[in-house]
């Protein structure tokens, strides 16, 4: 995100060593920085933004979804949604608006259904609950579905949260617990000190720690070449939209077969929608994080195929941001070898909402050198090559 | 660094004051209270305090509130309202119907 | 995708005057506007305008702005209605609500003049109904000919506050105070005084504590506020009132430049966030301007002149105007615009307290602290001088851009020189025939015919008068003074009305002669009951 003008440059940092430093101050740094601090660790966490959580942590549909992940990624979510979710309000301090109401990925036409039933394969396979619905069994859980649907996938244990307050909730918990956060702090470079990363370098000042965790979505790629390593991913605009307050509807994540809408109503009323345009691989953006002119009447057209009684709902705002998409669709988590010291947690290619609470642990493990509550391998950033 | 950068900074607890009932966005309720809470609990910028508390997240998007809150939050954070940057503007600029948003001209030929 | 040369978001008086510049060059202009009628707030604007001839001072604003339109179909020129602009995007595509589904349009130009919102101020019940921007009270008043409420506080001195308190009273609203918690009026002196002498009170240096009413405003609290805006205990007044009115300053409504990447700032000398523009408009997306109230909060007269140098540079950058064409016209234009940015209240005195008058005399202070000219200051302004017969008395005190005084008089009796702030004066050799259009005219109504003994004994004063019922001939009634307190009885002797007094009417009320100099204002004593 693109970082302010400066004015009002008063204070010094005031200090700038830690056992550990957070590069990136989204929900996955703050979570991090969270788990840190709660096992005693001293942390300092640094954003290029004035702004907490300015990335996707704010602009996402706020999934809490096991159903239609990566089977690398399904027990990750799956943990969190059986161990976390649950009380992450409680464990915060504030309300993150946990709703479990299910999801529903809904279906019209026979090949729809089929890409479903894939989908539930490969999920059942890993001990999901997860089946196929008819039509008439999807409009009993949810009667304003379109006539139209001829089947869903249902996960009733999935369900939905707050991305917002999730975010400043893990931000304002780890900052109670003493983590120091510094914004508008740009990190130019790491630099290894006796063969150990140890120095975190930005314009205004060098910071010390015995462990860099670095999750700064797609900046995350600049920064780890300082040290030489790539994660292969790219910088995708998605755009949302969100209505004004309606009466409470439906407490399901809903999502389509084709992919062309998902979203919820909040627990506010208000109903948040993502979605595209079909172009959004060769959208063009004038450097900031504007919307395109088609994107959101499209995401309209995708709704109302599905929900007709939302026609009359007024949009109040659309919004776009970065996803940063991995090249084989799954993030890289965990400890860099030829880096000692050196955690990496990005490229989380849409999808890092909802298992932020157990990413945030298992990095937070990794960082401090313990044995991880599951198993990472899957998610090494060497783990990328060349065809045969 | 600029002031607003460093999280690090203590506000002291946070005292109740005269008029924190005081409803500030009127289109989603939040007071002047919650607002000058949340700047304590750290969020300093005026788009976290509006994507935590959603004042200026309705309707009018802030253009009755938006003035009050920099105000509110500047007085708490000690600093110019100037310092603390505005809000993003996002379309649509006025609440408009997904029917209206969905049906674009020129796509059906007309 | 359907395009235009030029895409003007904003019928009001800086759009519309984009568009007439453009298309006198001969540019496919269309100007988007998301009310059902154009002209923005021009129409609710039914006083006189200052300035001079070339700003069209003493026009009502309504007028200015049937004027704009008619130029503007003349020219061709396509305003869509009821079309309201939803997006700015990339390229210069704009994304426009019409009807039941939005359209996308592209100029190779763009002129954004969406204008400004009212800004609010929080107080216990201000979100009470009956709690109302000014500039909703004369939407009301005078878009749609209802009265907002029969008996009204007024926050804010400002122009807005003092023009729309004038208003009210003309709709026949009890208008029982204005409040301000600066120490000073901040609008033009004699918006303030034509307020003041219908008996209003003015409380500077006060605010509102609490609305009071549980379902509507029932009631207001003012208190006296310190020099740093702290309630002074034990100074609250209380008022009976069903209507507050809320008039504390404009925002820019420039999202639109925002939400499309332009380079905005926050001013507050502006009023808030605006676009960042070159001496033309331009922002820093070159095609895309800013003209009006959008890029700094000042006057629909300097709304109409932007207009006019962004429509002008917009035809320049599409290649319709020469560069000589742009730069001769956008010089006359900025000739005419820094002319209305002279005076006590240019945006260059803002926040500023401005002690002396450019010729060297001492400011009201009663009319910064009360609204007012006290009888004891008005004497040394040089407008107000005695003569033998009938004269006029121009109670015109503070420097601001106005001359139709001038201009207007058939005689040339009256001078404010090349100088358009200075304060109007008599020639020596003046030779009133007490015509009456000076009176009239003055967009301020500031000027008064006083012929000091008229007959033995009594004096007649001839003030404009802008309130229904007109008095009558033979009318009895009070004299008030400036200060809105009665000072004797009156007669009215004459009640004038032409075509070129422009809905002004002139009241000449008979007063002992002593009164000359303080009768100000005519109230017709109440009809008494007849069986």
């Amino acid at each position: 995100m693109e970082s302010n003008v400066t004015k009002g440059t008063t204070a010094d940092v005031p200090s700038r060593t830690a056992d550990a430093i957070v590069v990136g101050a989204g929900i996955i740094g703050c979570a991090t920085a969270y788990y840190l601090a709660k096992k005693g660790t001293s942390v300092i966490v640094l954003d290029a933004c004035d702004v907490i959580g300015n990335g996707g942590s704010t602009r996402n549909g706020g999934g809490v979804r096991q159903s239609g992940r990566d089977p690398r990624e399904l027990p990750l979510a799956m943990y969190a949604v059986k161990n976390m979710w649950p009380h992450l309000s409680d464990e915060l301090g504030a309300d993150v608006e946990y709703c479990q109401g299910g999801n529903l990925r809904l279906g019209k036409t026979e090949r729809h259904i089929k890409i479903l039933e894939g989908l539930r394969d490969k999920a059942v396979a890993q001990g999901l609950d997860m089946r196929m619905i008819t039509g008439d069994e999807v409009r009993q859980i949810n009667p304003y579905l379109s006539d139209e649907v001829i089947g869903a996938s249902w996960c009733p244990t999935d369900g939905h949260a707050n991305p917002l307050k999730a975010t400043y909730a893990y931000y304002m918990a780890a900052r109670r617990l003493g983590v120091r956060f510094y914004t508008g702090m740009p990190v130019t470079e790491l630099r290894k000190v006796h063969g150990r990363v140890r120095k975190v370098v930005c314009p205004e000042a060098t910071f010390e720690a015995d462990s860099v965790i670095v999750c700064a979505g797609y900046a995350s790629r600049k920064i780890l070449a300082s040290v030489g390593i790539d994660v292969p991913m790219s910088n995708v605009l998605i755009e949302a939209l969100v209505t004004e307050m309606e009466p409470q509807m439906f407490p399901q994540m809903l999502g389509t077969a084709d992919a062309d809408f998902y979203g919820h109503q909040t627990k506010h009323g208000s109903f948040v929608f993502g979605g595209d345009s079909g172009l959004e691989d060769v959208n063009k953006d004038n450097g900031h994080d504007a919307n395109s002119s088609i994107t959101a009447p499209a995401i309209c057209r995708g709704i109302l195929r599905y929900i007709p009684k939302l026609a009359n709902a007024k949009i109040v705002r659309t919004w776009g941001g970065y996803e940063d998409v991995c090249i084989d669709g799954v993030p890289v988590l965990g400890p860099v070898d030829e880096v000692p010291g050196l955690v990496v947690g990005c490229a989380f290619t849409g999808h890092g909402f909802g298992i932020s609470p157990i990413v945030g642990t298992l990095l937070a493990e990794v960082a401090r050198g313990e044995k991880t509550t599951l198993d990472l391998s899957a998610f090494r950033y060497d783990r990328f090559h060349a065809r045969a | 660094m600029k002031d607003i950068n460093d999280r690090t900074r203590d506000l002291g607890p946070f005292e109740p004051k005269p008029g924190d009932d005081m409803v500030v966005c009127r289109c989603e309720e939040v007071t002047q209270g919650q607002i000058r809470q949340a700047v304590h609990d750290g969020l300093f910028t005026v788009a976290e305090v509006r994507r935590y508390l959603r004042c200026g997240m309705g309707l009018c998007q802030g253009q009755t509130c938006a003035r009050l809150v920099k105000g509110i939050m500047a007085r708490e954070l000690g600093v110019s309202p100037d310092e603390l940057e505005p809000a993003s503007s996002r379309a649509p600029m006025r609440p408009i119907e997904m029917s209206v948003f969905a049906k674009e001209g020129g796509r059906d030929g007309e | 995708m359907k395009r235009y040369d030029l895409i003007v978001v904003g019928a009001g008086p800086a759009g519309m005057s984009a568009a007439i510049e453009a298309a006198k060059h001969g540019v496919h202009v269309v100007v988007f506007d998301e009310n059902a009628r154009p002209g923005g707030q021009l129409f609710k604007q039914i006083h006189k305008f200052f300035g001079s001839k070339e700003h069209r001072a003493k026009i009502r604003g309504f007028v200015i702005g049937q004027e704009l339109l008619d130029e503007a179909a003349k020219l061709g020129v396509t305003v869509e209605l009821d079309s309201t602009v939803i997006g700015l995007y990339q390229d210069k595509e704009v994304v426009v609500k019409q009807g039941e589904q939005v359209n996308h349009y592209k100029g190779d130009a763009i002129v954004v003049a969406t204008g400004a919102a009212e800004n609010m101020v929080t107080f216990e019940g201000w979100t009470l109904p009956g709690v109302i921007g000014a500039g909703a009270a004369q939407t009301m008043m005078n878009l749609h000919g209802v009265r907002p409420g029969n008996r009204v506080l007024m926050l804010g001195t400002g122009n807005v506050g003092l023009v729309v308190s004038y208003q009210l009273k003309q709709a026949g609203c009890d208008v029982v105070a204005l409040v301000d918690a600066a120490p000073h009026v901040g609008g033009y002196g004699v918006h303030a005084a034509k307020v003041a002498r219908t008996g209003v009170p003015f409380y500077l240096s006060h605010t509102i504590k609490r609305a009071e009413g549980t379902d509507h405003v029932t009631g207001v609290t003012i208190a006296q506020v310190d020099s740093h805006f702290q309630f002074v205990p034990g100074t609250e007044k209380h008022f009976d009132v069903d209507t507050i009115c809320v008039a504390v300053g404009l925002s820019p409504m420039s999202q639109l430049f925002k939400m499309d990447g332009c380079k905005v700032v926050d001013d507050r000398r502006k009023g808030g966030q605006v676009p960042v523009v070159d001496d033309l408009g331009q922002t820093s997306i070159p095609g895309i301007f800013a003209a009006g109230d959008v890029s700094g909060i000042e006057e629909a007269s300097s709304a109409m002149i932007e207009g006019r140098i962004a429509g002008l540079a917009a035809a320049s950058y599409l290649g319709f105007a020469t560069d000589d064409e742009e730069r001769a016209g956008v010089d006359a234009n900025e000739r005419a615009l820094d002319g209305l940015r002279q005076g006590m209240f240019a945006p260059k005195n803002r926040g500023k307290k401005v002690e002396k008058t450019e010729e060297g005399i001492p400011v009201s202070q009663t009319l910064l602290e009360r609204g007012y000219v006290a009888d004891s200051e008005i004497e040394r302004f040089p407008g107000v001088t005695h003569r033998v017969g009938i004269h006029p008395v121009i109670e015109c005190t503070q420097n601001i851009p106005c001359n139709p005084c001038q201009d207007v008089c058939p005689k040339h009796c009256i001078k404010v020189g090349s100088h358009i702030t200075a304060l109007p004066q008599l020639e020596p050799d003046a030779n009133c025939i007490g015509c009456g259009l000076c009176v009239a005219s003055c967009p301020g109504q500031a000027i008064f015919l006083v012929d000091e003994k008229s007959e033995p004994g009594f004096a007649e004063v001839t003030l404009p008068y802008e309130f229904l019922p007109l008095p009558q001939k033979g009318d009895r009634g009070q004299a008030l003074g400036r200060d809105g307190k009665p000072v004797c009885e009156a007669e009215v002797v004459g009640v004038k009305r032409t075509k070129a007094f422009d809905h002004t009417a002139i009241v000449t009320v008979k007063v002992p002669e002593d009164m000359s100099m303080r009768a100000r204002f005519f109230k017709a004593a109440p009809a008494t009951e007849t069986d």
